[in-house]
């Protein structure tokens, strides 16, 4: 087994295992948030938020930021972060208005982030070239992910980051579940329910950017839609969803991490197959609860 | 929060010259101007009162605007003695929406849904007070749906989930009931529970209850008195008083918004209101509404 060896050997070991760590992490993050992201169909909020992620990396490499050093590091992790935050708050606000229909707000920050990211990384590549610095990193990788461009500097964001969306969950729990239930209501009964999406946004931005460098732009969205998903296919009681969504996010991330080792093929796509098919377990396992639990 | 005590004199509800117009008209709807327009009401404590009204007659604007839902209205509405605002955050009143805002395979068991009209304005890191958790049962025991109270709200009828919407109202001990059209999408026998439920809500508890509605039996059969609204007030007295010319009055524009399309059905005469409590009521010459059964 390749992934035995990858992860014991004295060489590699410190090559793959932060990757692992974050793995982990970022499973535990898709499975809490992705139980609410489907239930209000925020799946392609999510794809606009992580996309801007994209336009986030160009902007910082352009800069002449690299995460090559630790400030490096911190700064590229807050543009990015900005990025994204601004893209969640600009679809909120743009879809607010009337007139503008969600999905196209979506639409207009998504292709926005590409293009912009595309534009920024090639310039930043001429640039670096030019000026002798290192270069960009490959745009494959900041679409697709690569685990070993994942530190252990980013293990520790994921883990704060874990620690930012667990707390805050778990202290708006209540208003955020009136809020995801019924959302008219919840103002009616004087909870607080307008500002509750766009702590959801924010979270799931922050999730994101934590996810990116593992799973890449692109791959990041499956992470916060298809445990949730899962889940709730198996399930209709609460803690059962969560608890199965956070197994499947993990399960989802090392076995395809495995499957990446075993076959020498990136992670995130590797990742994103493994959920996939888990969700297609899922759907039979449902089908066959509806059907036994029929009335005859 | 300061907790001043309301002047128990102070009638339940009390409008004085409120008008309310939308900051931009809603989508697909074409014409501006006020929804509703110099309208004063005062409802007593104790008082069942039906709101009757055209679909877009201001019905929903006016329960909006009670429990607190919109602000801005001109004039003066005073809950309880206090904003209303302030009285749907004290759990002064118990809303019951129409629809419920989230798609039903929500992940919640009857329980908890009762539970989270009490637990709305609750600190984050409290449980639960046994108080409240006796009061959210006893909430699910008043509208008989202890059978039910374990079961996935994804599981019930329409007329089963309506009971479970209102105890979730009820589980914040309000005074006042607010419904917002709730025979819509209830069967005959929903419909005849419900009939009963407040009947009993308001003899046992004493609530003040109002009932907003497009239908004129729901509101002839169970309210001690019938507010008729089209933008403004156009009666406001016992049920028996409204007569095909008020009547007709306030659903000029909309006479397919009461009555539907109407045919005839002499099975369901004995739905009608007690002939000795009210005069007759206009709808109760055989017909009824189309619409009863599905959405409006």
């Amino acid at each position: 087994m390749r992934t035995i060896e990858y992860l014991t050997s004295p060489e590699l070991a410190g090559l793959y295992w932060p990757g692992v760590v974050t793995g982990m992490i970022v499973g535990v993050l898709g499975g809490l948030l992705s139980v609410l992201v489907v239930l209000k169909r925020l799946a392609f909020i999510g794809q606009g938020v992580s996309h801007a992620a994209f336009g986030g990396v160009g902007l910082a490499y352009l800069l002449g930021v690299t995460g090559a050093t630790r400030a490096g590091a911190g700064t590229l992790l807050a543009i990015v972060l900005g990025f994204s935050v601004a893209a969640a708050l600009g679809i909120a606000w743009l879809s607010s208005r009337r007139g503008t229909r969600t999905d196209t707000a979506i639409g207009i920050v998504l292709a926005l982030s590409m293009a912009l990211g595309f534009v920024l990384l090639r310039e930043a590549g001429v640039r670096a070239a030019a000026a002798g610095r290192a270069a960009p990193p490959d745009i494959e990788s900041v679409l697709f992910g690569s685990i070993v461009s994942v530190g252990w500097g980013d293990a520790l964001v994921g883990g704060a980051g874990l620690l930012v969306v667990g707390l805050t969950m778990f202290w708006l729990r209540r208003p955020m579940l009136f809020w995801a239930f019924d959302e008219e209501a919840c103002e009616a009964f004087g909870a607080p329910g307008a500002r509750m999406k766009l702590v959801l946004l924010v979270l799931l931005a922050l999730a994101v950017v934590v996810t990116v460098k593992l799973a890449g732009v692109v791959l990041a969205t499956a992470l916060f839609v298809l445990p949730g998903a899962i889940a709730l296919r198996l399930s209709d009681r609460l803690a059962t969803v969560v608890g199965v969504s956070v197994g499947a996010g993990l399960v989802g991330v090392l076995g395809g991490l495995v499957l990446s080792f075993e076959l020498n093929r990136q992670g995130g796509p590797m990742i994103v197959l493994v959920l996939i098919a888990l969700y297609a377990l899922s759907a039979l396992a449902g089908l066959v609860r509806i059907r036994s639990s029929a009335p005859a | 929060m300061s907790e001043t005590t309301p002047d128990h004199t102070e009638p339940a509800i009390e409008m004085r010259s409120v008008s309310f117009t939308y900051p931009r008209a809603p989508m697909g709807a074409g014409e501006r101007g006020p929804a509703i327009e110099d309208v004063s009401l005062v409802v007593e404590r104790g008082e069942r009162l039906g709101i009757l009204g055209p679909n877009g007659g201001g019905k929903s604007t006016l329960l909006k605007l009670i429990v607190g839902l919109l602000s801005g209205a001109s004039g003066e509405i005073r809950v309880l003695g206090r904003t209303a605002r302030e009285a749907s955050r004290l759990g002064l009143i118990g809303y019951v929406p129409q629809k419920v805002g989230a798609e039903l395979e929500f992940p919640l068991s009857v329980r908890q849904v009762v539970a989270m009209g009490a637990s709305a304005g609750l600190s984050p890191l409290r449980r639960m007070p046994k108080g409240r958790q006796a009061q959210v049962d006893r909430a699910i025991e008043l509208v008989g749906a202890h059978d039910l109270r374990d079961r996935a709200i994804g599981r019930l009828s329409g007329g089963q989930l309506q009971r479970v919407m209102i105890a979730r109202a009820l589980a914040c001990d309000p005074k006042i009931l607010v419904l917002d059209e709730p025979m819509v999408g209830i069967d005959i026998e929903g419909q005849r529970r419900f009939a009963d439920l407040i009947q009993r809500l308001s003899s046992e508890l004493g609530l003040t209850i109002v009932i907003v509605s497009h239908d004129l039996r729901t509101v002839a059969t169970g309210c001690d008195r019938v507010a008729c609204l089209h933008r403004s007030l156009h009666y406001h007295a016992a049920p028996g008083g409204l007569t095909p010319a008020v009547l007709a009055e306030v659903f000029t524009h909309d006479l397919e918004g009461v009555f539907g399309e109407v045919h005839i059905d002499a099975h369901r005469a004995e739905d009608c209101p007690d002939p000795g409590r009210h005069h007759k009521p206009h709808s109760c010459d055989g017909r009824d509404h189309a619409n009863d059964g599905g959405t409006p």
